[in-house]
């Protein structure tokens, strides 16, 4: 066997002294194929790994909001009901709330970048660009930080703002949205809406898009 | 019946060969193993859950609730309801705490007492890769309650990788499955990431760090030197190692246990299912330091590379990525910014205070991470006297201040000779020193 394996050795070095050139030109023959081989595995594996980014499913509950819904609790003993406009204290605290398709009735709660924040504020209090998109006193705003997307929930009474739970971030709601204090890097965007039959409906999409800023 | 196993798989050889393997005795040796027995009882406690655990967010009804809950969150009620289910659930977590904080107690014990030094470099960067892996692992399994406030804080989590330019949204959607909350795909991707490729990950790099350490001998304390030099001063792992790594080990789960039953972990009816509202949440102690950087780092702290698209360097990719990976990649060339003279071969631990750049500078690190810890109470009641701007001296001032304090108390202990490590003399005639 070894006998064999030291012939065979021999063999080749005796091939390699005939013909050097012919040897690495099958060397390279042989190293090109392992390349082309090793790329379209390595290719053909990014193609299967594109399959980890899930698709998006839109289904009627994570629709992007859209002009014409109507606003509704978001949570609450009235989940899922219209926002009755005089239902909401003047001075906040703001009322999170889905846009529901008036046709088919169904809260698009599904994507967090549909929640809304209701507030009532004194109309005189608001800037001519807020007033513009509100309906009397009353502004939406979406509901999504912008800092790192988590829902602004709280309110600050004392100089009505709403605040970001996760990271104390400040927007003024009278004020366009405007970071006040905190991480924010922007403004959350204004959602434009007019009061109709005792509804709050929305007019048009977010002036900006909505969610954390990417 | 050992000599037909014997015969076979000759036992004895295994027996001279590893369990009779001396390994040198100290009290903070035992941080290591505390940690591993954290991870056993962490994989044990684990697969009591899977086996009751439901990775979906299907709504489901429950008993007892109005509305129809997530088929996770419910699972976890289900859980609960079982005897001694909640609190193997709380067992779970609380290893997952004290894993995490052995881990890192055991790192500073390597770093004050230089044994990450050649040759164990290699060692020192699998076990801070273990250490990074651990606490992402215990990330992923954060949201599998599907509580509002489990919810709130792995959203924070998505967020930070989403900042990252260029390649954190694909990144993100590829660890948290699609958008988080909003796709059916987040809970069954964090669910295998969390109990299944992290904990083989983990299980490899264990293995791997146990091997090495057997290769290569583990340090032992300084007297070892005097008593039998270039010898290993130790007891043997079988029987002598190995029963007294049993006792702590059991030990070890009675405690466990006891905070785990006496203090239920993570009360998922007290936080409810997914709402709108934001609770609000705090993440877990060994994130708090992220979590202040994260309040501090002002929002203009941002710029654009117009390059490709998404090439955005935010505020939150600095705190919450870039300063962390700065101390990572800082961590692991430790031991090639230490210069041992010549060729040698780290064999004894050295006394931290004979070596006041490195303590001091372990001990600014601390502080710096205890400062930033601080950060994140801001806006907290009662801690109204730190403002943000606050907040940043302090995490600049404190640390510069204690490595100077430090450097100097020690310096001052040990006088002229403050370079040099302790002699240490034996006493003679007071019994045999053990030998091995």
């Amino acid at each position: 066997m070894a006998d064999q394996e030291a012939k065979l050795e021999h063999e080749i070095h005796a091939h390699e002294d005939e013909d050097p050139a012919v040897h690495a030109t099958r060397r390279a023959v042989l190293q090109a194929a392992i390349g082309v081989g090793v790329a379209g595995t390595l290719l053909s594996t990014l193609y299967v790994g594109a399959g980890l980014v899930p698709k998006k499913v839109v289904t009627p509950e994570n629709e992007p909001l859209a002009a014409g819904d109507i606003l509704v609790y978001a949570q609450g003993d009235n989940k899922d009901k219209p926002i009755s406009p005089a239902d909401l204290k003047l001075g906040g605290p703001q009322t999170i709330a889905y846009p529901m398709n008036p046709k088919t009735n169904v809260v698009k709660g599904g994507d967090p970048n549909n929640t809304v924040l209701v507030v009532k504020l004194e109309p005189s209090r608001l800037s001519p660009a807020t007033a513009k998109d509100a309906a009397g006193g009353i502004v939406a705003y979406s509901g999504v930080c912008k800092h790192l997307g988590c829902i602004v929930s709280n309110w600050e009474a004392s100089t009505e703002d709403f605040v970001c739970p996760c990271h104390q971030g400040h927007y003024d709601p009278a004020n366009g949205g405007k970071v006040v204090s905190g991480p924010p890097p922007k403004p959350i965007p204004q959602l434009p809406i007019k009061v109709e039959n005792n509804q709050i409906i929305a007019t048009a999409f977010f002036v900006a898009e909505p969610g954390k800023e990417v | 019946m050992y000599q037909w196993l014997d015969e076979r798989l000759d036992l004895g050889r295994l027996n001279a060969k590893l369990f009779r393997k001396v390994f040198p005795v100290h009290h903070t040796f035992f941080l290591g193993e505390i940690t591993l027995f954290s991870f056993i009882v962490l994989v044990l406690t684990g697969v009591f859950l899977t086996l009751n655990y439901e990775p979906s967010t299907q709504l489901v009804k429950v008993e007892g609730l109005t509305d129809p809950v997530q088929a996770a969150y419910a699972s976890i009620l289900y859980i609960d309801s079982l005897p001694f289910g909640a609190v193997i659930r709380s067992v779970h977590h609380w290893s997952a705490h004290i894993m995490i904080a052995a881990a890192f107690l055991h790192l500073l014990r390597i770093l004050l007492s230089g044994a990450y030094k050649k040759p164990r470099e290699l060692n020192w960067i699998i076990g801070i890769l273990m250490l990074v892996v651990t606490i992402v692992v215990a990330f992923l399994g954060y949201a599998l309650p599907y509580d509002n406030y489990a919810i709130t804080a792995t959203r924070i989590g998505h967020g930070i990788a989403e900042s990252v330019p260029w390649v954190g949204v694909a990144v993100a959607q590829i660890m948290f499955g699609g958008d988080f909350p909003g796709s059916s795909h987040n809970i069954p991707r964090l669910y295998s990431l969390h109990v299944l490729w992290m904990p083989l990950v983990l299980m490899g790099l264990i293995g791997l760090h146990l091997l090495i350490m057997i290769k290569q001998k583990h340090t032992q304390p300084k007297y070892a030197e005097k008593v039998a030099p270039g010898k290993i001063l130790g007891v043997p792992a079988l029987p002598q190692q190995g029963l007294m790594s049993g006792v702590l080990f059991l030990v070890f789960v009675a405690v466990v246990f006891l905070i785990g039953g006496g203090f239920l972990a993570h009360p998922v009816e007290a936080y409810g299912p997914l709402s709108a509202n934001t609770p609000n949440v705090k993440p877990d102690w060994y994130f708090l330091w992220i979590y202040g950087l994260l309040k501090i780092i002002p929002s203009s702290f941002e710029f654009t590379i117009p390059l490709f698209n998404g090439g955005k360097f935010g505020p939150e990719f600095w705190g919450g990525v870039v300063i962390p990976s700065i101390l990572l990649v800082g961590a692991i060339l430790i031991p090639f910014f230490s210069f041992t003279e010549g060729n040698v071969k780290q064999r004894y631990l050295e006394l931290p205070s004979r070596h006041p750049r490195r303590t001091s500078l372990t001990i600014a690190g601390l502080m710096f991470l205890i400062m930033c810890t601080m950060a994140g109470y801001i806006g907290d009641p009662g801690m109204e006297w730190l403002t943000i701007s606050r907040a940043w001296l302090l995490i600049i001032v404190v640390p510069i201040v204690t490595y100077f304090v430090s450097f100097w108390i020690m310096r001052a202990i040990w006088g002229e000779t403050w370079q040099k490590e302790p002699e240490i003399e034996l006493i003679v005639g007071g019994g045999q020193a053990p030998r091995a």
